[in-house]
């Protein structure tokens, strides 16, 4: 065929953007808070604000996946735990079904320490709920390691399902590599440290998690460290791969958004200022606390940008597209779409 | 035992002249006053530059049928689902319209049917409207009429005769010959999609 089109999409815009924001940081906060509570540190507090932050994270992210849907109705079709055996080959089942399970094992995890809580038991309602499950918090220690495991198991799910989502789809060199869910994973457990350490600064605020706080900002270091060593790879890949990779690094390396927005506030001066923190510390929390808003940022950024820049290749101008680009080479011009020029 | 056969269609782009998509429509009952179409055809000029011949192509666009579709490996619901004869079929009644088999099908061949199409829908066709739910819906090669013994309405209707219709697993049959000749190629087969939509070009006609 003579020309080639490319163009990217407006079927999966910010919505999904932010679903998979949402979906991947609430993941990893489960992950970390059990993770930290039972070997790390105990730290119910800790346990209790990340996972009822992930619930409320993973109920809001659904809920634009819901509202986004054409038949609302239909999503009991994969709320139903069987479409794991019906339909395994599709990753929004596994993902449905990990989300659905971890906000439920990850608030079981926390329902005896918040019964230990005044704040939540005098709650109205929320009181009256928690008194139900009081013999919740009469299980042996055994038990609720297994309630944290199976919570930590489906957090990781959450978190992967989230990259492994974008990389399903075939027809876009920028999703469909082994990188995007590499990537998404880095990101997510980077944006659960940054997170935690708000939680840790402005909500908690206890000297003795001093050496927690710590262990995070080093960690959370790493990760970035780590995110800017793959998005080099991707700058790589798109500039010097296939022809629709191409056409995206052409939109993403021309925004300022992407470059200033996401690689510079969202992950370069982070970087710095923890970096300048774990090596020789800093006199107030303010620093730190900026960088874990600026992390966070970055983590929406990325996932924006992800989401906007998949350049699809084809024989023919796309009738869906929000960008278009047409390939150098035999001229190929579109003068008319029947019966009209745009669906 | 006669084998289950495995349509395909080859579109011949030097007699298409573009008046399939109506039949469709109609057909198909798609949601046309919203310019959704199973059946697309795009009216394009190739050529141009430097007092070259500029040649005029209708390029018909639908769904691939592939045998490795990526649209139903995405589907979480089985909506999307691929029939014995090779036809992949979309079931209103399962699909949630995530809008996931629209991103992984590279042949943009998807497109919303929502509540208020459903809604026009039944004052536009009146009482043989037949949508009752909104889906991702797409082309599915009149599986109904093909049932029947009956070719699809695109290729019924076809005035240049560009489309054929036929089975890819009985060497007599012209969509057959056509294919296994190499004359009728696929869209972007590297993707490892393996479509069912086959087309002659007319830089393959000069040859």
């Amino acid at each position: 065929m003579e020309g080639m089109f490319y163009s990217t999409q407006n079927v999966w815009t910010w919505w999904i953007a932010i679903y998979l924001f949402l979906g991947g940081l609430g993941g990893a906060l489960v992950v970390i808070s059990c993770l930290t509570h039972m070997y790390i540190k105990p730290h119910k507090q800790l346990v209790i604000w990340a996972n009822l932050s992930s619930f409320v994270m993973l109920s809001v992210g659904s809920l634009m996946l819901f509202l986004h849907l054409l038949d609302h109705l239909a999503i009991i079709h994969v709320l139903n735990p069987m479409v794991l055996v019906n339909k395994p080959d599709a990753w929004i089942s596994w993902g449905t079904q990990f989300i659905v399970w971890m906000m439920v094992w990850s608030i079981v995890y926390s329902l005896p320490y918040m019964l230990e809580t005044k704040f939540w038991t005098k709650m109205p309602v929320v009181g009256t709920i928690l008194g139900l499950f009081a013999w919740v918090g009469n299980l042996p220690q055994s038990i609720h390691n297994i309630i944290g495991w199976l919570a930590i198991i489906n957090g990781i799910g959450t978190v992967l399902y989230t990259g492994l989502l974008l990389q399903s789809f075939p027809a876009v060199a920028l999703w469909h590599n082994p990188g995007v869910p590499l990537l998404f994973i880095v990101s997510a457990f980077s944006t659960a440290m940054a997170f935690l350490l708000l939680v840790l600064y402005l909500a908690i605020r206890q000297d003795e998690d001093h050496e927690l706080r710590v262990f995070y900002e080093r960690t959370d270091v790493i990760l970035i460290g780590i995110e800017l060593l793959i998005i080099f790879v991707f700058f790589h890949f798109t500039t010097y791969g296939l022809e629709s990779a191409r056409h995206t690094a052409a939109i993403l390396w021309d925004d300022m958004g992407w470059i200033v927005g996401f690689i510079g506030f969202g992950l370069i001066v982070p970087f710095l200022i923890e970096f300048r923190g774990v090596t020789k510390g800093w006199n107030s929390a303010a620093p730190v606390v900026l960088a874990a808003v600026l992390v966070l940022s970055g983590g929406y950024l990325l996932r924006h940008y992800f989401t906007y820049a998949g350049s699809y290749e084809r024989p023919y101008p796309a009738v869906n597209s929000i960008r278009q680009h047409s390939q150098a080479g035999p001229v190929t011009k579109v003068v008319a779409v029947m019966p009209s020029t745009e669906r | 035992m006669a084998k289950t056969p495995h349509y395909a269609m080859v579109i011949d782009l030097n007699t298409c002249v573009g008046a399939c998509m109506a039949a469709c429509a109609m057909e198909n009952q798609t949601p046309v006053w919203e310019n959704k179409w199973r059946t697309y055809v795009h009216d394009m000029e190739i050529g141009g530059d430097n007092d070259e011949l500029i040649r005029r192509r209708f390029f018909p666009r639908l769904c691939n049928h592939c045998d490795n579709p990526p649209c139903m490996s995405v589907c979480p619901t089985g909506a999307t689902h691929k029939l014995d004869n090779g036809i992949v079929m979309v079931d209103d009644e399962l699909c949630m319209g995530c809008r996931a088999c629209a991103m992984a099908c590279p042949y943009d061949a998807r497109y919303d049917v929502t509540y208020d199409d459903v809604d026009q829908g039944k004052e536009f066709y009146g009482e043989l409207h037949h949508r009752s739910r909104p889906s991702v819906d797409k082309c599915s090669f009149c599986a109904h009429r093909v049932m029947r013994g009956l070719k699809p309405a695109c290729v019924e209707t076809c005035v240049g005769s560009s489309r054929l219709f036929g089975d890819l697993n009985d060497p007599k049959d012209e969509v057959s010959k056509l294919v296994k000749s190499g004359v009728a190629k696929p869209l972007m087969a590297h993707l490892g999609t393996r479509p069912n939509v086959y087309y002659i070009s007319d830089i393959e006609r000069t040859t």
